[in-house]
């Protein structure tokens, strides 16, 4: 993450192979949920809470998807963190479905697809890849 | 990981039909187990990359972790999108990455499962140009108003 560099962060994945990516950092694991599974909806929760209560994010950034929403409205409602949503380049056409909720929340709400970007959606200001 | 048991059963019988003993699978959560291919449920991102230098050709869903993979390491891949109606994902939106994706070093995309093997084959016979990695990192003026959007944030 060379736009964090020398800043105090951590990195919360699905998949804990990642961390051999990002040294010297803390880095936790959650499972992945879908939005058909209410169950893993609440498990991802209190596995974030977990790691909300230790870390206390001033901000949180986050590339999408529905364990990341989940994030996003822990942090910003009970930890009063501010929040980056970048939506998923593999969503071109239109914004995935936790995109749009997540324009409801994010303090930053961004498209890596100029096409989607405009007047009450997200802003464009470039792509991750 | 959603099932594509579609893809998986597809290169199952490319396997058997070619006579491969050289092909691997990750099937995910996948109902269909492959009988000709040898196979995983998942790999971590370890393994996973470590699996890709390993080969000569990627055969994916149109996900951007597969793409990415694959151009790191500089390997042709053969796309098949997965299709809202089949149960493959939620969305319809790899349709629409396939399609932006199309043409790209190194990339090939299967639009129809008659469409998949003759794209394997194309593949095959086509020389990947790593000359360009295009997926290799972020673009540098993305970073920096992020960064200081959050230097300013954090006030």
């Amino acid at each position: 993450m060379p736009a964090l560099d020398g800043m105090d962060v951590f990195y919360v994945s699905l998949d804990k192979s990642l961390a051999a990516d990002v040294p010297g950092h803390d880095f936790y694991t959650i499972r992945d949920v879908s939005r058909r599974d209410r169950f893993g909806f609440i498990i991802v929760a209190f596995q974030l809470l977990k790691i909300l209560f230790k870390e206390r994010p001033k901000l949180v950034i986050t590339t999408g998807s529905a364990p990341a929403l989940i994030a996003l409205l822990l942090s910003k409602y009970l930890f009063g963190s501010k929040t980056i949503w970048i939506d998923s380049i593999a969503n071109a056409e239109k914004l995935s479905s936790s995109g749009k909720k997540a324009g409801k929340i994010a303090d930053l709400w961004l498209t890596q697809w100029p096409q989607l970007s405009g007047p009450g959606g997200p802003q464009h200001w470039g792509a991750v890849l | 990981m959603f099932p594509f048991d579609r893809l998986i059963r597809m290169m199952d019988e490319w396997t058997a039909a070619h006579g491969r003993q050289d092909v691997f699978a990750q099937i995910g959560n996948g109902t269909y187990e492959p009988k000709h291919m040898k196979w995983t449920r998942k790999l971590d991102q370890l393994d996973f990359a470590k699996t890709v230098e390993d080969s000569a050709m990627i055969v994916a869903h149109a996900g951007m972790g597969s793409v990415i993979m694959a151009d790191q390491y500089g390997k042709p891949i053969v796309l098949l999108p997965r299709i809202k109606d089949q149960g493959e994902h939620t969305t319809d939106h790899q349709l629409a990455t396939a399609a932006w994706l199309r043409g790209k070093p190194g990339i090939h995309v299967a639009d129809t499962d008659a469409d998949l093997a003759p794209t394997i084959e194309v593949a095959s016979t086509t020389a990947r140009d790593t000359s360009g990695k295009w997926a290799a990192s972020a673009d540098p003026e993305f970073l920096k108003k992020i960064r200081q959007y959050v230097i300013d944030s954090l006030g």
